[in-house]
């Protein structure tokens, strides 16, 4: 358990009693948890544990059946568009049109966004992405990798302060993984948060401090990584992992 | 409770069955059939309002109950709609030797019946979560009770040759049909509650077995 | 207000340039059309007196409208479909109104552009000529083009968010335009020349055979479902 006291005025990303249920199996029960401003989380377990669900109602696009979510204290479902304004998400799909450029994709995410700078900006994240080279090309016939950036540079067009990543390592070789984490730790320095769901128990400890469990929509465990050893978590996660099957 | 109802339903209509077809009786024979088909046209748009009110009550409160109640409405409303044109187009036939014409009231039912239905097939192949389900068919049913005024006032652009230009008259016939419309809105009533009924045990039943 | 009026214009241009790019439903949706109005060309008898065509024209316009129509409306949520875009789109700061107008107007200018290819197809096989009217022509197609398009918009986002089948679209559709065909046919009849524009109503209705009247319900029609589906579209998307 966290046991340092928190400020509200540290709090980015507060998530209160949360359940859900799509048929008559819940998949979340009354989970509860507190992102401090700055750091970074990272949310473990198997399939079904009811990870992406989470993330995808902190990020808005599902209604939990009871409880609620806030971003910097302003609540999701009560005000959208303050809270997402505050929200950048990146899942395990790109979000890009095939069609448009990846300058026309940022373009358009920048106009949803409304976001005042939008030249300046874009060329940041461009530069910063190291997307610089394929403005012009069509999001089509980009690689994983490639376009697993666009979706970073989508995300952080807007300079939201809280990140939500569902299963950002999917499918990336080294590079894009030494990448995508320098971004990651970039953004935390910066004082941004992160909320992110992985499988890998290696990389979401390298990119977080703070380790978050899943089973069954409970949460089972929920340290710092001060408070664990990560080798043997590593372990431990992983023959608890292979219990469930 | 809804034993008195029913028989009271049951009694009033073979009453006006009965006072239709010998107190009350309409000249050409075959206009009788009114006393079916003009019961059943307020009966089928009531069960739409039902369903209307269900919908949207659906939509503000997030409670099971109101969608069972429209889902019960749409059934009920569907036999109601069937029978209305049927009894349509037996008049149709018997008095102007045509089965169905464009003429409004024919055309404001037939679109009555196909909302009815779509309704019906919108609720058995949506897949997904009930609670999907039941959202997109209050969305539907709130859609579909605005074609209802609006097909009434476009139906009068069919020039509409055929008047008919009966009226119930004598005060055994006003008696009939009185007891026909109201017998077949108690009846309907009865039997959305009981569908209701039916609706939610099986909803607990399927809860039951999962736990 | 100004980040809305941004989404909106952002999403109306980048459905219509992915459109023209990839041309996803466009050559269908003509094809579509020309089939339709090609079929019921050959279905009316050859030898029929000069009464029929103006009304077989007309059947064959709204028809085709009606299904080429749908051809669009499943677009546009379906563009949405690859690469989880549409997460995209519900993430994002923006009202679902806002989200439902501009798909809505995307639509009408994708069928407005299926609009003036059939509506000349339409005259020539039927050999009509519609003299000195173009504009009341103009008005009642793009009236009825918004009607389709409100309500298409509204459930295609439905058939998108239920992953199902489009055949569930077009009834759903379908049923609820059909009070609109009535005046909208009446209005073509008149301008093709096959009826006169005010035919004395009987009794009560005066309005019967009026062919203001009828522009008026279509406007009516179209204000009235715009509003409701603009409205429902935030409930139905609620997940």
């Amino acid at each position: 358990m966290i046991t340092e006291t928190v400020r509200s005025t540290d709090v980015a990303l507060s998530i209160r009693s949360v359940s859900k249920a799509f048929t008559a199996r819940p998949v979340l029960r009354d989970v509860s948890m507190t992102l401090r401003r700055g750091r970074a989380t990272c949310l473990y377990g198997i399939n079904g544990a009811g990870k992406s669900t989470l993330l995808r109602i902190a990020a808005g696009l599902l209604r939990p059946d009871a409880g609620s979510v806030s971003i910097e204290g302003r609540d999701v479902r009560e005000h959208p568009e303050e809270a997402k304004r505050r929200l950048g998400l990146i899942s395990h799909a790109s979000m890009a049109y095939a069609e448009l450029t990846v300058l026309e994709n940022l373009r358009f995410t920048a106009d949803l966004y409304c976001v005042s700078n939008r030249a300046v900006r874009i060329e940041q994240l461009l530069a910063e992405t190291g997307l610089g080279p394929f403005r012009y090309d069509c999001a089509g016939i980009l690689s994983r990798g490639l376009l697993q950036r666009l979706a970073i540079a989508r995300a952080l067009l807007h300079e939201p302060s809280v990140l939500l990543a569902d299963e950002p390592f999917t499918g990336l070789d080294v590079q894009a993984l030494e990448h995508l984490i320098g971004i990651f730790e970039t953004f935390v320095r910066q004082g941004g948060t992160i909320f992110m769901t992985t499988h890998d128990t290696r990389l979401g400890l390298r990119c977080c401090d703070r380790v978050v469990v899943l089973d069954q929509g409970v949460v089972l465990l929920d340290k710092t990584k001060k408070e664990i050893d990560p080798e043997r978590f590593a372990e431990d996660y992983l023959s608890y992992a292979r219990s469930q099957n | 409770m809804r034993r008195w109802f029913m028989a009271l339903a049951i009694v009033m209509l073979m009453l006006s069955t009965w006072l239709g077809l010998t107190k009350g009786q309409i000249v050409p024979v075959q206009r009788n059939i009114l006393y079916v088909h003009v019961p059943n046209s307020i009966g089928a748009l009531l069960c739409f309002a039902v369903l209307l009110v269900a919908s949207v009550a659906y939509l503000i409160t997030d409670r099971q109950i109101y969608d069972w109640i429209a889902a019960a409405a749409a059934e009920v409303g569907t036999v109601l709609a069937s029978i209305l044109n049927a009894t349509g187009m037996i008049f149709s036939r018997a008095e102007w030797n045509v089965w169905w014409t464009p003429s409004p009231r024919l055309v404001s039912s037939a679109l009555l019946w196909f909302l009815y239905v779509v309704y019906l097939i919108l609720r058995t192949s949506l897949p997904g979560s009930p609670r999907r389900r039941a959202r997109i068919c209050a969305v539907f049913g709130i859609i579909a009770f605005l074609d209802v005024p609006m097909v009434y006032i476009s139906a009068r652009f069919i020039p509409d040759i055929h008047r008919p230009d009966f009226s119930f008259e004598s005060s055994w016939q006003s008696l009939a049909l009185m007891l026909g419309m109201v017998g077949t809105i108690v009846l309907a009533g009865v039997l959305i509650w009981l569908r209701t009924d039916l609706l939610r045990r099986r909803f607990e039943l399927e809860n039951r077995l999962h736990d | 207000m100004k980040s809305a009026w941004s989404g909106f214009k952002a999403i109306v241009i980048k459905d219509l340039v992915i459109e023209l790019r990839a041309r996803q439903v466009l050559p269908t949706m003509i094809v579509l059309g020309m089939l339709i109005v090609f079929i019921l060309r050959l279905v009316v008898e050859p030898s029929s007196g000069r009464a029929e065509m103006p009304m077989m024209a007309a059947a064959a316009l709204w028809i085709a409208f009606l299904f080429s129509g749908l051809l669009a409306q499943e677009r546009s949520f379906g563009v949405e479909q690859q690469n989880g875009c549409i997460d995209g789109l519900w993430s994002a700061p923006l009202d679902a109104g806002t989200i439902y107008l501009a798909k809505l107007l995307a639509n009408v200018v994708i069928l407005s552009i299926f609009e003036m290819v059939i509506v000349p197809a339409v005259l020539l096989s039927f050999s009509l000529r519609v003299t000195g009217r173009w504009l009341d022509l103009v008005i009642v197609l793009a009236l009825g083009n918004l009607g389709i398009s409100s309500v298409g918009t509204l459930f295609s986002a439905v058939v998108q968010l239920a992953r199902t089948r489009g055949a569930l679209l077009s009834i759903v559709v379908l049923v609820v335009l059909l009070p609109m065909l009535i005046p909208a046919s009446f209005a073509l009849l008149v301008l093709f020349g096959a009826m006169p524009e005010e035919v004395g109503g009987s009794g009560t209705l005066a309005f019967v055979g009026s062919f203001r009247a009828a522009q008026g319900y279509l406007l009516a029609f179209d204000a009235v479902f715009i509003v409701a589906c603009w409205l429902l579209f935030g409930v139905v998307v609620k997940e």
